[in-house]
């Protein structure tokens, strides 16, 4: 362990970890570069699945997510993440449980059966987040250390919306054309671009994407037609879950409606680890369903 | 215990109201009555239905005197309502009408507790015990009065504030018109055509302005502010700041020394003025000079120098030559006048609707709001009366208007309020662009349309018959074509039930208004509440709209809450109406409310003196020892120094220790001694 | 109460079906319900069509949030828990950053969606999650091929999770079966087979 100041506990999720590991992989690597050392979560499960829990029973979805808080509360520890869907679960439902003492005694109450109690000592974050914020890194130090800049490449910016909304329980500010995680991408060299309703949903989220897989493709599609019509190099996203969803889904979508676009599709951690010297091997960008190729060599 | 003043033996009469079934509906009424024949001193104790009618206030009258009371209890609504009347009925009965106590059971109990008879009953109960106490501890005072100034004040010089100051001078009654801006005129000046006649804005204030301006028994006093205010109805001393102006008037010329000086509204210090602002007046639309005047029909016809532009480079004082009428070094003056009433008339500002991302106001070019619209589509405005896109200047063909942006809006970024003319002028707008644009459709885009007023639905109806295209739906979010600047107007047309994208050239938000940035410290100055909105509070929402809780404090216009013209106008004339009745019958009765010092008990510490708020307390010499004394004229009754005094010499007539004790003593013990 | 009318031919009888909304048909305590779930005052919505306006899943279906809004308050519970476009929502959350009455419409779909399954009316999707995180912790598991590629990182084999810590698993089910998730899953996919 390199010793780094800032110290949370990383909470994995699903995807990343037994789908994209390039993304595990380079959060840490990279998290470490500008002064974050994520430590492991041990025993963590899926945050669980905010769509699919949530739809058939809340009161599970806060239990199962209070478990995983109570682990980084048992390190005595904040938690960072990398995912906007386990966002949705565990920050959400730890600011719900601080701050609702009847739902918050209802998950205790089965808790105790496997002997733990949600106390409220930590809080959750996004690691997008915390790069932004610079009391932690800021957008200096992440240009800082950056060796690679990624010039020339044109990107869209895919935010994502569990980790923005509702803007009520968070504090991003403005949710309606916010500019933050452009500023991120600047901070790599590249050229963040703006395409129309850039706010709007990968079409994944709410178990859409398993009950009806043309609806959510034909919400993914009026994007990458929205992204196309700028012209884009890549889109890059903080979701594991959205990058399966512009990733796959575009092979999804060209075998169901015949549209193709080949927009890569990189995770913000992954540009940071190219950005800074990771290789693309290092990233499993071979993983990716679409490939990173034509970006790759716009870059390097 | 403090100390009890020696009085008669106590004799108290108990009246318990039902107000209909408002109050006997959830409490016990009689039970109440029962209970309160057990309380001590009490000699007699009754209940009618009304007790406010006249059998009712008969009722209190006799008993006093068959039962000789020294007191007299009414548990009924609130004092806001009826102490007056039953004070009154007190008198009539031969006792001191501040021998009469009364206990809310109305709405502090039956209304809030609908559901809960047994414990509003033990409630009304505990509410009367409490005013029997201190109904034991009255004495009899007696009401100062004091004469009225023969002047009043109008803040604001919009429509609202002109009509009120009109009205009082016509009245004979000498009026001060403060207004913050360099002219009077307020919004409607902004406007171009009103609805539902469509007559000219300008056309019909501008006599009115005229009217103000030369009228014998107004002082216009513009570009002032008022600083501070001391003093009470029929007495008030309002410091105004005049904020320099850096131009004279032919009349402060003269004053000076100047003969045939001044300034004539002639312009030729803003044709060299070398400095270019935006013009507030035309919402940045349009240039201005650092010494500029808004519009052409500005009253008075004064220019003025804005003192955060102007870089002295003097060429001003060059131009104007002769007429000696520009003074670079001006400062701020102040004066102080007395008046005996005041009427707020401060108008209202736009909801700085930006703050709704949504929309993209600020974001997007094409997106404009209803004012910035009206300043459009008027001959005089920017662009000479065409409206055009600002991203290239051409004529839009589709106008959408996005009707309650920012007003019924519970997000807390927005006004929960209905702005109550957007509907109405939304309507006038579309009516416009059809007038002046061939083949243009407006699209409206609304939740309700709100057309209450007179002739407004056959507006309505009209505005209809012409083409605007209606969709029910409010808009969900506006996006920009990155090339065209073309808009995409995103609802629901819920009647329809079918998500809309309508690509428009042009979006108009009719956006919510808010009270004006000062409101808060102006209505602080004059001692009035605002309600949750922040608009300002009428005394009652029915029987008492243009009066405030502060006495000689009138209310008129939208700074009371959203209205119209016609409205607006409406209120100013009953403000004035109200405001002159004190100044016409030239006096007013004080509640005789004030500190009173126990000269035997005052070491004369002075302690006091500057804990008062208002200044009414000093320290003189009597009888060789230094003691304080009260101007009772200035004080409000606060009770600050009452509760101060370390030597508790301070006496609060009608809300005195004692009172309040025996009060505290009676809700504590339950009634046991 | 809709009026019956016991046409012979059955076509005919659907084709001329009572349509109006009849007070019976409503039950008072769904919004209530709903509201609890939700914990959001679904009583108040002004059926303004921000949301639909806002709404990605209602250009390509027939989804319609603010009608869900409306019948909720009007109690249509058997309409709206039969409805099979209560499932497209994404849970995308802008109508509920938009709603000027600051209602949160997801979360009263997330409501409805919750009433639903008591009533085992849910896509089967969802049940397959809950089984495979009742298995291993996770909604998507780790495979052979992921493995591998997670070793050529020079990460573990298995993440630092439930699959690195089976013994945290029983926790896990412990919760699951306090509400009796998984059994009702699998009885409900069994059922559907
Ligand atoms: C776009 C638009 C279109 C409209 N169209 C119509 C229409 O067609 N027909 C219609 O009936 N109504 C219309 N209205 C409404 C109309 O503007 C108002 O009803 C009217 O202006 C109210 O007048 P007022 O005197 O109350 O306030 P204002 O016009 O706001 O005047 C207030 C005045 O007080 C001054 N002031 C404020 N605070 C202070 C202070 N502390 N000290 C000194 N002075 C102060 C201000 O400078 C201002 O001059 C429209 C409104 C808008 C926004
Ligand atoms: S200040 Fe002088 S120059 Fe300017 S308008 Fe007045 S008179 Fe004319
Ligand atoms: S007047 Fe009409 S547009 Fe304005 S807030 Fe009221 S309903 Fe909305
Ligand atoms: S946005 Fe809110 S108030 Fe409007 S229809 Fe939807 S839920 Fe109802
Ligand atoms: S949260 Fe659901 S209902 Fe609301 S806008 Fe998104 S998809 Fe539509």
């Amino acid at each position: 362990m390199s010793g780094n100041k800032h110290q949370y506990a990383f909470f994995l999720g699903c995807i990343a970890p037994n789908r994209y590991p390039g993304i595990e992989a380079a959060a840490i690597q990279t998290s470490k570069n500008v002064g974050i050392d994520l430590l492991p979560l041990k025993g963590a499960s899926c945050c669980p699945a905010p769509g699919a829990f949530g739809s058939i029973d809340l009161n599970v979805w806060y239990a199962m997510a209070a478990r995983n808080v109570v682990l980084a509360e048992q390190m005595k520890m904040d938690i960072a993440l990398i995912c906007n869907g386990c966002y949705k679960s565990i920050y959400e439902v730890n600011h719900k449980l601080k701050h609702n003492d009847e739902l918050r005694d209802g998950v205790n109450e089965v808790l105790k059966e496997i002997d733990m109690e949600f106390k409220g000592t930590a809080d959750v974050w996004h690691l997008a987040e915390l790069y932004y914020d610079p009391k932690i890194v800021g957008v200096k130090k992440l240009a800082d250390s950056v060796k690679r800049p990624l010039a020339g490449a044109k990107i869209a910016v895919h935010y994502g919306c569990h980790l923005m909304k509702p803007g009520k329980e968070r504090h991003f500010g403005d949710t309606e054309n916010p500019m933050w995680m452009e500023e991120l991408v600047a901070a790599l060299g590249a050229e963040p671009v703006q395409y129309r309703n850039k706010m709007q949903c990968c079409g994944a989220g709410g178990g859409v994407r398993g009950y009806d897989l043309a609806h959510a493709l034909d919400i993914t599609n009026e994007k990458l037609i929205n992204m196309q019509e700028v012209g884009v190099d890549a889109v890059t996203e903080v979701c594991p879950f959205c990058q399966l969803q512009f990733d796959r889904g575009q092979i999804e979508i060209k075998e169901k409606f015949g549209a193709e676009y080949g927009i890569p599709v990189l995770h913000y951690n992954e540009l940071l680890g190219l950005a800074q010297g990771m290789s693309p091997d290092e990233l499993a960008l071979d993983l990716h369903a679409i490939s990173v190729e034509p970006f790759l060599k716009k870059i390097l | 215990m403090a100390e009890v003043k020696k009085y008669e033996e106590p004799r108290i009469g108990v009246f318990v109201c039902h107000c209909g079934t408002n109050i006997a509906g959830s409490i016990d009424v009689k039970a109440v009555m029962e209970y309160a024949r057990t309380l001590p001193n009490v000699i007699v104790a009754d209940d009618y239905q009304y007790m406010c009618s006249t059998p009712g206030q008969n009722k209190i009258a006799e008993a006093i005197s068959e039962q000789k009371l020294t007191g007299v209890v009414v548990a009924a609504c609130s004092p806001r309502l009826h102490e007056p009347t039953f004070r009154n009925a007190t008198k009539a009965g031969g006792l001191n009408p501040f021998r009469f106590e009364m206990a809310n059971i109305r709405e502090q109990n039956s209304w809030v507790h609908m559901h809960q008879p047994e414990e509003a009953t033990s409630k009304a109960k505990d509410a009367v015990r409490i005013a029997v106490a201190k109904a034991s501890l009255l004495e009899d005072l007696i009401p100062k009065s004091v004469p009225v100034e023969k002047a009043a004040m109008v803040v604001g010089g919009g429509v609202g504030g002109m009509q009120a100051a009109l009205d009082l001078a016509n009245a004979g009654i000498k009026t001060y018109l403060v207004e913050k801006t360099p002219s009077i005129g307020g919004r409607m000046s902004q406007l171009d055509k009103t609805f539902p006649t469509l007559d000219c804005s300008q056309c019909i204030l501008t006599p009115k302005m005229v009217d103000v301006y030369r009228h014998e028994g107004i002082e216009l006093l513009t570009y002032t502010e008022v600083e501070a205010v001391e003093g009470y109805i029929g007495n008030f001393d309002v410091t105004l700041r005049k904020k320099a102006r850096g131009v004279i008037t032919p009349a402060e010329a003269e004053a000076r020394g100047i003969v045939g000086g001044g300034c004539t509204g002639c312009g030729d210090c803003a044709t060299v003025c070398p400095v270019i602002k935006p013009n507030p007046f035309e919402l940045g639309m349009a240039p201005r000079k650092a010494i500029y005047i808004y519009h052409p029909q500005v009253s008075p016809l004064i220019y003025t120098v804005d003192f955060d532009a102007c870089v002295k480079c003097g060429l001003c004082v060059e131009a104007c030559d002769t007429k000696q009428a520009v003074d670079l070094e001006a400062k701020d003056e102040f004066m102080t006048v007395k008046v005996g009433t005041v009427i707020l008339a401060l108008g209202y500002d736009i909801f700085p609707i930006e703050k709704k991302f949504e929309w993209g106001y600020k974001n997007y070019d094409n997106v404009i709001t209803s004012l910035e619209f009206e300043r459009l589509i008027c001959a005089s405005g920017p662009t000479g009366g065409h409206l055009i896109r600002p991203s290239d200047g051409a004529t839009p063909k589709r106008v959408a208007f996005v009707l309650c942006a920012g007003s019924r809006d519970n997000t807390g970024v927005g006004k929960p309020y209905c702005s109550r003319f957007c509907c109405m002028y939304s309507l006038k707008h579309a009516h416009q662009i059809i007038e002046k644009i061939p083949g243009v459709v407006p699209y409206i885009f609304y939740m309700d349309i709100r057309s209450f007023g007179k002739m407004y639905e056959e507006f309505y109806y009209r505005i209809q018959d012409e083409g605007a295209k209606f969709i029910r739906g409010r808009v969900a979010n506006i996006t920009q074509d990155p090339v065209t600047k073309n808009l995409h107007v995103n609802a629901e047309d819920t009647l329809l039930g079918r998500p809309i994208d309508m690509e428009v050239d042009m979006v108009v938000l009719a956006a919510a208004i808010e009270p004006t940035a000062e409101t808060e410290k102006t209505r602080r100055l004059f001692g009035v509440s605002c309600s949750q909105d922040g608009w300002l509070l009428e005394a009652h929402p029915k029987l008492n709209p243009c009066g405030t809780t502060t006495a000689g404090v009138y209310l008129a216009g939208v700074c009371q809450g959203p209205k119209d013209i016609p409205d607006t106008v409406a209120q100013a004339e009953g403000a004035a109406s109200a405001a002159s009745i004190p100044i016409h019958r030239g006096e007013v009765e004080l509640e005789p409310y004030f500190a009173v010092c126990m000269e035997d008990k005052c070491a004369g510490c002075g302690l006091c003196v500057n804990q008062c708020p208002y200044q009414a307390l000093a320290l003189v010499e009597k009888e060789g020892r230094t003691v304080m004394q009260v101007t009772e004229a200035k004080c409000k009754g606060c009770g600050t120094c009452g509760g101060f005094c370390p030597g508790g010499a301070i006496w609060m007539q009608h809300f005195a220790t004692p009172q309040i004790i025996a009060q505290i003593d009676a809700f504590l013990l339950g009634g046991e001694q | 109460m809709a009026v019956k009318k016991d046409y012979k031919d059955q076509k005919l009888a659907e084709k001329l079906r009572d349509r109006k909304y009849y007070i019976p048909d409503s039950n008072p305590e769904f919004i209530k319900d709903v509201e609890k779930i939700g914990q959001t005052a679904a009583h108040m919505c002004y059926q303004c069509g921000t949301c639909t306006g806002s709404c990605p899943s209602a250009p390509r279906s027939s989804y319609r949030i603010r009608l869900f809004m409306r019948k909720a308050i009007l109690g249509l519970e058997e309409e709206i828990l039969t409805d099979p476009d209560l499932w497209l929502c994404t849970t995308c959350y802008s109508c509920t950053d938009r709603c000027p009455r600051d209602l949160a419409p997801t979360d009263a779909i997330m409501a409805m969606r919750n009433l639903a399954f008591k009533r085992d009316i849910v896509p089967r999707n969802f049940l397959q999650t809950v089984q495979l995180i009742y298995k291993t912790g996770h909604g998507v598991p780790n495979n052979d091929a992921n493995r591998a590629a997670r070793k050529r990182l020079g990460l573990e084999a298995e993440p630092e999770t439930t699959h690195k810590y089976p013994e945290y698993l029983p926790g896990i089910r412990r919760i699951l079966d306090h509400y009796r998730l998984k059994e009702n899953a699998d009885r409900i996919l069994a059922e559907g087979e």
